[in-house]
């Protein structure tokens, strides 16, 4: 039962691991937006915006 | 995404019959609707961003085009009139929030979000897609709000600045701390439930002592924090409900919380015979998913505040002295003042017109289908929009005195004042959770006579075996479960305790304009006069076959489409699209007069169309022509265009099914009464109150109320918005206006009217599973109690109990809908369905 002493120390620490990290996603704006990223590997390679033609036509 | 030919590219609405304009996006040209929409597409292409295109679920909103937003968006560069709005992070750094209008699916945020992003200067955009609002920061000296404001109105969003004071972001905080919460939970009962079921196996295979109290001890280590900090909810809840002094639903939820989790403790404590930390916190796991179901359902359904301010104009065109025009914001603005509104914008502030006539729409007052004539000295009300100027005002009430914002209060005060029903769940679980209580009571007094040894553990035992779990679940599980198969369905029921209401309603009032009909008129008939002049032949269909023949219907159709497109007068706009599919005609000299209608020459012919009086220059003419929209030319009426209000696809079927159902229907509208009458004709509908203000339908629910019914009211449109707020149950269009969204219960997102009668059906269903539930819990109770109350009941078979009870409960709500699931529902639910 000794492995029990050592497995159950880990099992609190991951659990306060993934709890933290969780709350750092939150404060850190990654559960806002639900819906973009689920498009993004949709997406070709972003070509560079052809700069010069950035200013619309009138 | 593929368009069909007959589709706008860029916002879905049909084509034009001719002159389709082409907008030409990663090489290939695409059919769109109109030249704002044709801006849109090319400019989103230009930015390297037409992937949108490819990964959009919804089209977008149709591109306005106007100058005025175009306008709008270079005055946000003025400091003086963009201090309401910015706020100042540190050094050159500015932040704003911006509603965004239009914004229908997630590749609208992903194309904002890229648009936007590559602006030099902009450092960070944040799009919440279910609010509808952007948060961008920039940095001053290299990007300007104008420049951001600009951007969105190109690629066909309406962006508006809010108020300063929406940074401070109750909704986003909510969410994230419910976020939080859950997880919490989330975690804790798992954690707690691995301990627990060693705990369990240990009562089999004869565990010792320490083991024992280790795994209990860690037990409380990860309930503590699911107690005090995911549960603090309830807790709250239950505070604020007996302050009140009534038993909610939280209050045998905390009650029950707190008893089994300081009875576990007590008994970590001393050692005795079982602890239910893994209960509890799963217990309060299975409550927050509910909680945070209801929570997203309520923030997809808008805010008061976003409401208004799409409303009211952020600015004014104040005249000076001189008569020159200055810009000012709209809140710097006071009595006394005189502006200048421009055709097309909005009356900034409640004031008497001064100066020449015009035509306003005041939908939000009346919701009337027509534009009404003003003359000098007529009030106009914030808001309200100039249909045909421009007009000249002089400011007399600004802010929170004008008619608009009294609208507000008045909605905010119907939702306060609205009959909140105890839903008879709460009612039941609270009697219960009484009645166990002093069951336990009972329990620990017995046992202290017979066994004071056995009593504490007798009582938890009660406590736990008979923990209103299945009862608090009854409820939660129940509506959650309706709440998503009714969102599925196009429902999104805002206020779960609206599924009650709803099975009990004895009436149901429709608005007409906007939620009958769906906004527009429509030519019904057009009958062709050979009155006009014999020898008139359609211009470049020369031949001798047309000479001498009467015109057909084809030619006047359109010469009437070609003169009314010089007007946005809502009965030129409906005989303009009629005429899509007709050639084109040239104009020459178009002029409007106000209140009659349109003149202009065509192929050298002066035609005039409008009221019969004014087509006909005040000739006799028939009575038949007195309602009918009028084409004439010098030598006497042409043709006559009949035109109605288009009834929603789905109305008839959709009134025949809720009467069916047994509910009393009737129309309360603001428009005239003939409009009323011939709808309600239409639709068979008996009960019908036309010129109805906001007032008059309060006082009508009343009327109702007071004899007993239990009222539906559906609407659309600002002048809906206190009915509904007052309604037993209000019903909003997703098409309509977001204050009468956000003062709703339910909101129809496919706009159709027909899933009421199916919401209907499954609110039924829901109460019926609901009480299922109920019975199932009690009969569950009345069997085991007994056993625990004579201390016969193990712990773990107690815990295994509660389990299988909640267990029970649940898979049960989960029937609910499956009998529905069959008829076709909209695939894919937008976040705004098209307006």
């Amino acid at each position: 039962m000794n492995v029990l002493l050592a497995l159950i120390p880990v099992s609190i620490l991951l659990l306060v691991a993934a709890g933290i990290a969780f709350f750092w996603a939150v404060d850190h704006d990654q559960f806002d937006d639900m819906d973009t990223p689920a498009l993004l590997p949709l997406l070709d390679e972003p070509e560079p915006p052809p700069a010069p033609s950035r200013e619309p036509p009138p | 995404m593929s368009a069909s030919a007959t589709a706008c590219w860029h916002c879905g609405e049909s084509l034009p019959a001719v002159d389709v304009p082409q907008a030409v996006v990663a090489g290939v040209a695409h059919p769109v609707c109109c030249h704002g929409c044709r801006a849109a597409a090319e400019w989103i292409d230009q930015l390297g961003l037409a992937d949108y295109y490819r990964l959009r679920s919804t089209p977008a909103r149709r591109a306005s085009g106007r100058t005025d937003a175009r306008r709008d968006a270079t005055d946000w560069s003025r400091p003086e009139l963009a201090r309401h709005v910015v706020h100042r992070l540190d050094g050159d750094r500015r932040e704003a929030v911006v509603l965004v209008d239009g914004l229908r699916c997630a590749a609208c945020v992903w194309l904002i979000e890229r648009a936007l992003g590559a602006l030099p200067g902009v450092a960070g955009v944040q799009v919440n897609a279910s609010a509808r609002r952007a948060r961008i920061t920039w940095d001053d000296a290299r990007c300007t709000l104008a420049r951001i404001v600009e951007t969105l109105e190109r690629a066909g969003y309406r962006a508006l600045p809010l108020d300063a004071a929406a940074l401070d972001d109750s909704r986003r905080r909510e969410s994230r701390a419910a976020l939080k919460r859950l997880i919490v939970a989330g975690f804790g009962a798992m954690q707690a439930m691995m301990y627990a079921s060693a705990l369990y196996l240990g009562a089999f295979d004869a565990m010792d002592a320490s083991t024992r109290d280790l795994f209990r001890w860690l037990g409380l280590l990860v309930a503590t924090p699911v107690v005090f900090y995911s549960a603090r909810p309830f807790f709250a809840g239950a505070l604020r409900s007996l302050r009140a002094r009534r038993l909610g639903m939280d209050v045998p939820v905390a009650l029950a919380i707190a008893l089994i989790y300081a009875a576990s403790l007590v008994e970590a404590l001393r050692g005795g015979a079982e602890v239910y930390f893994d209960s509890v916190s799963m217990f309060v796991f299975f409550l927050l998913v509910g909680r945070h179901l209801e929570m997203r359902a309520r923030h997809r359904a808008g805010d008061l505040g976003d409401a208004l301010a799409r409303l009211a104009p952020m600015f004014a065109d104040r005249v000076r002295a001189d008569g020159s025009l200055e810009r000012v914001a709209a809140a710097d603005l006071v009595a006394g003042d005189r502006v200048h509104v421009a055709e097309g914008a909005c009356v900034p502030a409640d004031g008497a017109l001064v100066g020449a006539p015009c035509r306003v729409d005041e939908a939000l007052l009346s919701g009337e289908s027509a534009a009404v004539s003003k003359r000098a000295g007529d009030a106009l009300v914030a808001g309200s929009l100039v249909v045909q100027g421009p007009a000249r005002v002089r400011v007399e009430r600004i802010g929170a005195d004008t008619v608009l914002a009294g609208i507000l209060a008045l909605v905010a005060r119907a939702q306060t004042e609205r009959p909140r029903l105890a839903v008879a769940g709460e009612r039941a679980a609270a009697g219960f959770v009484a009645r166990v209580l002093a069951l336990a009571a009972v329990t620990a007094i017995g046992w202290s006579f017979v066994d004071p040894q056995r009593a504490f553990t007798a009582t938890l035992a009660v406590l736990v075996v008979s923990c209103p779990c299945a009862f608090a679940l009854a409820v939660p599980a129940a509506f959650t479960r309706a709440l998503a198969v009714l969102a599925r369905r196009g429902v999104l029921v805002v206020r779960p305790d609206a599924i009650e209401t709803l099975v009990t309603a004895t009436h149901v009032v429709f608005d007409k304009t906007g939620t009958l009909t769906d906004a527009h008129l429509a030519v019904e008939r057009v009958e062709v006069i050979a009155g006009g002049d014999p020898g008139f032949a359609m211009p470049g269909r020369e031949g001798a076959a047309s000479v001498a023949a009467p015109p057909t219907r084809d030619d006047v159709v359109a010469l009437a489409g070609a003169l009314a497109r010089g007007s946005r007068h809502p009965v030129a706009l409906a005989i303009a699209a009629f005429s899509d599919a007709a050639p084109t005609c040239f104009v020459e000299r178009v002029r409007a007069e106000a209140g009659g209608g349109l003149e202009g020459v065509i192929d050298g012919r002066r035609l005039r169309l409008g009221h019969a009086a004014f087509a006909l220059r005040g000739a006799a003419h028939a009575a038949a022509l007195e309602d009918a929209v009028v084409l004439a030319d010098d030598n006497g009426p042409i043709a006559a265009f009949h035109l109605s209000e288009r009834l929603r696809a789905d109305a008839r079927v959709a009134v025949a099914a809720l009467r069916a159902d047994g509910l009393a229907v009737e129309i309360s509208s603001g428009d005239a009464a003939t409009k009323v009458a011939a709808i309600a004709t239409r639709l068979d509908i008996g009960t019908w109150h036309a010129r109805q203000r906001p007032a008059d339908k309060l006082a009508r629910l009343a009327t109702l109320r007071a004899d007993g019914a239990r009222v539906i009211a559906v609407g659309d449109g600002i002048n809906d918005a206190p009915v509904l707020a007052g309604a037993d149950v209000a019903v909003a269009m997703a098409g309509g206006t977001e204050l009468a969204q956000a003062s709703s219960d339910i909101v129809l997102a496919g706009e159709q009217l027909g899933a009421l009668a199916g919401a209907r059906t499954i609110a039924r269903e829901t109460l019926a599973i609901l009480r299922q539930n109920q019975r199932w819990a009690l009969a569950y109770n009345l069997v085991v109690v007994p056993f625990g109350a004579l201390g016969l009941v193990p712990p773990w078979l107690a815990a295994l109990g509660m389990s299988a009870s909640s267990l029970v409960v649940v898979l049960n709500a989960l029937r609910i809908g499956r009998h529905a699931e069959t008829t076709p529902a909209p695939a894919s639910l937008p976040l705004e369905a098209p307006a």
